[in-house]
């Protein structure tokens, strides 16, 4: 496995330099790139399976000659699982990379892009073997970077610029926290190592453990997107170029949760009062409604996705805040359940929220435009793309027999199994938060219809769609990859529930792969067959013959099918796209149902003919949903920023003489203290 | 008949919970005749539990309260009720302070409230309508409610009346009934109220020409 | 016999039943709405006829849609089919109860409801998309509900597959026999089921103007076969919806072994207790007006208070 090792950094080592070798071809460039970030991902996907299989955690130290610092990386089952999820993301984005850099030639240096996105992928691993606190946060700062600049290719936008300088910011203040998590274990454990951190952490004073509890919460949740930290995530995700916010969007935020359940499970040992376990479950509650009801707004197609980020992080926070909970009680099998789930939950997010990212840079690849009022009928101009979004759309709305279905079945098993509690409020609060899940499924359910239906579906809505084409044979691949896993994942759930079982063993303290694998791996229960089981494969069985059983019946009562075609009846006018329904339209009762979370504000102005006030000119529509953690949590902390800045401004006259001066008074008074 | 304790006890629980349904459906309710008529089906329910509870228990006085409120609460307030409904020519709530999904969300929060508070009490009493308790509780604060969250001044009446039913029920289960003489007492400040409102409505529509109390804030000067 | 033949066996059966029963129910609701209305009324087993005319027809396919518009009726059926095999109708041993749970119950119809949500906006007329975005508001709005509801009665019987639900009650076990949590949650699912079945007060399945419509609005462009299999899933859909309701809430009468003779009994008082569930919902559209779309939400929103409150009482009124 060392070796493995080697050769992936080695690979992607070459892919940071290579590409810059080969100057004056954007082409070749992007395709040096690409092949090496393959190659590397190919090496991280045999690693990871390693690990997750390997009865050994693999430790590789190479010291350094800084204090504290020293280049330590472990690949226990835990890393070995996210280094798993990054590289096969990172392999149909290298994939897909290879015809979409097309789109750069001559605007951007496409060596630096491809160059970067190597970066990316290899600080990402990076972060998650690290062994090492002082490690950790050093490729942590080389990802945020990396990432940064690829928010910032376009840079000529002001948009961009604006996400990119958001973005930083928001990342820095998280890093911020982390930094704090980690001096605070520092000091109860005297070196930066992981091992010295896990074994005071597990008896460290409450104070000092709610404290890193709350800074790890706050650091870790602002890079991964949880309410109301997440405002960064719908600015920078559509900024960078599609293939980087699949990254981003797929497995960045997935370090996040990787830092997260080694800081609550591994130091704290699972060690803290239930008040916070239950902060967990409300944060990821509240990350998944708020995050699909904003995603229902937009008609942007990447903001939408960047939304339902935020929701699917939701999602997973509640089956490992649910878990966390059932540790309280030591009820430690459902612990494991709930962690299960979670980890489920992210690496199928990975595979879905990836293939749907692609497919939107597809769709702005062939239309030159995110908007999805002007997309319409590209399903019949881009069978494939349509075929991979719809599998995406699919899983993302958790429906059988796709993979979201099964992490969120598992969620909602956990969530049932609310009953064991002792405690009144509990047994209460989490089928109200189960509730409040199958809201959000249903909700993104809708959205995804819309997002498909208004883009692929019906007549084109433009110029730009009408003359759409299909994607290059590279772009495909990738999206196609990523399909196949969605449906994979979905079918066999029984060759996946081993791998994390691996996990959350050495974790919660208890395996509990034999009590969740049913009737010999064919149906999934949550650790009791008689509360309830599914069977994944046997839904996809009965799906496939009902259908056939349907195509048979047809047959059978009607005979040959003979098709004849027709226009769509338009009311005796000709049809034209200005009559179909618009995103926006499609949304509108949603909109009105949930006013007060949305507080929109309509304003419709008609300008009427000179000759008769019944007849109307022209019209303008305009709609907008307040902002409500910009206006109110963001804004007024700038501002506080801001003033204060301002007042220090006094101190910066401009003045020569006044800054020589300070130099002057600062070298006495330090002459006189070491006197 | 003998009737066990235990089914006993669940036969009051289910009248219990069918008055909570009452109470929800008046608060979904914008139609004022219907809020009326609602008002009196839940005392029909509440006669039936109360009349369960004196045969299950055997003390005779529970039915001349029962019997009581069967006349005031079923039959007299509701005629009054309708009579200035149709006197005001007023039939439907148009703008409510709270909107219907809302208040629904608040009503179910109160109801889990009033469990959680009398939660302590319940596994203390012996009473077969132990329970009942803390449905009363819930039904109090949903009148309460519902005087706040609706601007006519009927609906409002049917708000506080239905405070005194919880009110009932409370003291039908915690104690088995209150003496007679309070009881007649409460019945009678009832009915005087309810006709008092009556006639303070019609002054309402005489002075602004709506049933609208928010309009009494002009009295502010 | 050997177990998979059996299994095979009832599956079957099952199926046949479901497909069976599905357009008988239609047709009664259909008859006792013409009584109230003072009709005569087509026959009860008119929705037969109607079936086998539309196999026969020729489908007229709009040129805007895209292979979408074709597959959707086979998902549909496929999925409501599905779903009510996991269902118990006149046994409690369905063999594909290890399938799938309540959960799987919900997601399956919801795979349903997502691509008639698709096919209505193919065809790229106004009225498709009006009825799409109404059916999406409504879907959202039930799911919660209805898992609630489920849930409460799950609790009494320890399991949320549906099946040991039944068989738990049927037998008498383990119910905690306290009415009230039962109560709610049957309001809750009957309301529940008539959104989702698209029932007067909140569609009205009989109605000729597409402003009123949510789910004929969406499949206004289908014919033919297509439509055929449409009619027939919806159907399906009711059927599971009332034999959900009328096993998990009154299954005395359901077979709770394999022996022929209580299959038999099973079967009869299966039929009766849906068509009787059938005839309660023709005379609620007959009492009831048909709700603006927007106070459809509030109705919802009750069911969904009902629910809460089921569980409510459960956990309460169980101590």
């Amino acid at each position: 496995m060392h070796i493995l090792l080697i050769a992936l950094c080695l690979c992607y080592a070459l892919g940071l330099v290579l590409p810059f070798c080969v100057p004056r071809k954007p082409q070749t460039q992007g395709i040096v790139g690409s092949v090496c970030a393959c190659a590397a991902s190919l090496i991280g996907i045999t690693l990871g399976l390693s690990g997750l299989l390997a009865s050994e955690p693999m430790t590789a130290i190479v010291a350094s000659p800084i204090p504290l610092l020293a280049f330590a990386v472990r690949l226990d089952p835990l890393a070995s699982f996210f280094v798993l999820t990054i590289s096969l993301a990172g392999l149909a984005a290298s994939i897909y990379a290879m015809g979409y850099l097309k789109e750069f030639h001559g605007r951007v240096s496409v060596a630096a892009l491809a160059a970067l996105t190597n970066g990316f992928l290899l600080s990402m691993t990076l972060v998650v073997i690290a062994d090492n606190g002082f490690f950790f946060l050093i490729a942590w700062e080389l990802m945020s970077l990396a990432s940064y600049f690829l928010v910032v290719t376009e840079h000529e936008k002001a948009d961009v610029r604006y996400a990119g300088f958001f973005y930083l910011v928001m990342t820095h203040v998280g890093t911020a926290f982390v930094i704090f998590t980690y001096l605070i274990l520092f000091q109860s454990a005297g070196s930066f190592s992981f091992d010295a951190f896990r074994h005071p952490g597990q008896s460290l004073p409450e104070g000092m453990r709610t404290l890193v509890f709350l800074a790890a919460l706050i650091g870790f949740g602002t890079k991964a997107g949880i309410v109301p930290l997440h405002v960064w995530l719908p600015y920078a995700h559509p900024a960078a170029p599609s293939h980087i916010s699949a990254l981003m969007s797929g497995v960045m935020i997935k370090t996040a949760i990787y830092a997260l359940i080694r800081v609550y499970f591994d130091f704290l040992g699972g060690q803290c009062t239930w008040w916070w376990r239950f902060l967990v479950l409300l944060v990821g509650t509240l990350s998944a409604i708020l995050g699909v009801m904003y995603a229902l707004m937009e008609h942007d197609l990447k903001r939408l996705l960047a939304f339902h980020s935020v929701e699917n992080i939701g999602i997973i926070l509640l089956g490992i805040g649910a878990g966390m909970i059932f540790q309280t009680y030591g009820l430690k099998e459902f612990a494991a359940l709930g962690l299960l789930a979670g980890l489920y939950h992210t690496i199928n997010h990975a595979m879905f929220k990836a293939l749907l990212f692609l497919g939107a840079g597809s769709l702005v690849y062939a239309t030159h435009t995110r908007n999805m009022e002007e997309y319409g009928g590209l399903l019949r101009r881009m069978p494939w793309t349509g075929l991979f979004f719809l599998i995406g759309a699919v899983s993302i709305s958790a429906l059988p027999p796709t993979n979201g279905f099964v992490s969120e079945w598992l969620v909602f098993q956990t969530l049932f199994l609310s009953f064991q509690f002792p405690d009144l409020f509990l047994k209460l609060m989490l089928p109200i938060a189960a509730a409040i899940l199958a809201l959000t499924g249903v909700l993104a359910l809708a959205c995804f219809a819309k997002a498909f239906g208004i883009s692929f579906l019906a007549l084109p809505r433009s110029a730009h769609a009408r003359h759409a084409e299909e994607v290059p044979v590279a772009m495909r691949i990738g999206m196609g990859i990523l399909a196949l896993l969605c449906v994979g994942l979905g079918l066999a759930p029984m060759i996946v529930v081993p791998l994390l079982d691996r996990i959350t063993g050495p974790l919660t303290g208890v395996s509990i792969s034999d009590k969740v694998l049913a009737l010999d791996g064919w149906a999934l229960a949550p650790v009791n067959m008689e509360f309830s089981s599914v069977s994944p494969p046997m839904l996809a069985a009965m799906l496939i013959l009902g259908g056939l059983l349907g195509l048979a019946l047809a047959f059978l009562f009607g005979g040959h099918l003979v098709k004849r075609y027709y226009k769509t009846w338009g009311c005796g006018i000709n049809l034209s796209p200005r009559m179909e329904y618009t995103a926006t339209g499609f949304v509108q009762p949603i909109k009105r149902v949930f006013s007060t979370i949305y507080q929109p504000t309509i304003k419709l102005e008609t300008e009427f003919l000179q000759e008769s006030r019944y007849f109307s000119k022209q019209r303008k529509f305009e709609f907008h949903i307040e902002p409500v953690f910009e206006k109110y949590l963001y804004d007024p902390v700038v501002h506080v920023f801001m003033s204060i800045a301002d007042r220090l401004r006094i101190l910066q006259a401009g003045s020569l003489h006044l800054y020589l001066a300070y130099i002057f008074v600062t070298l006495v008074v330090l002459l006189l203290f070491a006197v | 008949m003998q009737i066990s304790p235990h089914t006993g006890s669940q036969l009051v629980d289910l009248c219990s919970a069918l008055l909570l349904l009452t109470c929800f459906a008046i608060v979904a309710q914008r139609r004022l005749s219907a809020c009326v008529d609602l008002f009196a089906l839940q005392s029909a329910f509440l006669v039936l539990t109360a009349a369960l509870v004196a045969f299950l228990t055997g003390n005779p006085h529970i039915y001349i309260a029962a019997g009581l409120t069967g006349l005031i609460k079923v039959i007299i307030i509701p005629r009054v009720l309708k009579k200035v409904i149709e006197r005001l020519n007023v039939k439907r709530e148009l703008v409510m302070n709270i909107n219907v999904p809302a208040g629904l969300l608040i009503c179910g929060a109160l109801v889990m409230l009033a469990f959680f508070i009398t939660q302590p009490i319940i596994p203390l009493g012996f009473l077969l309508t132990r329970d009942s308790l803390a449905i009363a509780l819930a039904i109090v604060l949903i009148g309460f409610f519902t005087m706040i969250a609706r601007q006519k001044a009927v609906t409002q009446l049917v708000g506080f009346l239905v405070m005194e039913n919880g009110l009932f029920l409370g003291a039908t289960a915690a104690t088995y009934g209150m003496p007679l003489i309070v009881e007649l007492g409460v019945f009678f400040d009832v009915l005087i109220a309810a006709l008092i409102a009556g006639i303070y409505t019609n002054r309402l529509q005489d002075a602004f020409d709506s049933v609208d109390t928010t309009h009494l804030t002009v009295l502010k000067e | 016999m050997s177990p998979i033949i059996q299994s095979l066996l009832l599956v079957t059966a099952q199926v046949i039943v479901l497909l069976t029963v599905s357009p008988f129910l239609v047709g009664l609701i259909r008859k006792v709405k013409a009584r109230f209305q003072c009709r005569q009324g087509a026959s009860v087993f008119q929705p037969y006829a109607d079936l086998a005319k539309l196999f026969r027809k020729q489908p007229v396919i709009s040129t805007t849609t895209s292979w979408i518009f074709t597959a959707t009726p086979y998902i549909l059926f496929a999925s409501t089919l599905s779903a009510g095999l996991l269902v118990p109708t006149f046994t409690t041993q369905t063999p594909l109860n290890f399938a799938g749970n309540i959960i799987a119950l919900v997601y399956l119809l919801a795979l349903g409801t997502f691509f008639l949500i698709l096919a209505g906006l193919d065809a790229g007329s106004a009225f498709g998309g009006m009825g799409s975005s109404r059916e999406a508001i409504i879907a959202s709005l039930t799911e919660p509900a209805m898992i609630l509801s489920i849930f409460a009665i799950a609790l009494t019987a320890g399991s949320t597959n549906l099946s040991t639900i039944v068989h738990k009650t049927a037998l008498l076990e383990g119910i905690a026999t306290d009415p009230s949590p039962h109560l709610m949650a049957l309001a809750a699912l009957f309301i529940v089921a008539l959104a989702e079945t698209g029932r007067v007060p909140v569609d009205n399945p009989a109605t000729h103007l597409e402003l009123t419509m949510i789910h004929e609005a969406m499949v206004l462009e289908y014919s033919g076969r297509y439509l055929a299999l449409i009619e027939w899933a919806a159907g399906l859909k009711l059927a599971v919806f009332l034999s959900l309701i009328a096993n998990v809430f009154a299954p005395w009468g359901i077979a709770t072994t394999l022996a022929p003779t209580t299959m038999g009994i099973g079967l009869v008082v299966y039929v009766v207790k849906i068509a009787g569930l059938a005839v309660l919902i023709g005379v609620i559209e007959c009492m009831f007006a048909k709700l603006r779309l927007f106070r459809v939400t509030d109705l919802l929103g009750v069911a969904f208070i009902l629910a809460l409150l089921g569980l409510l009482f459960f956990y309460i009124l169980r101590s």
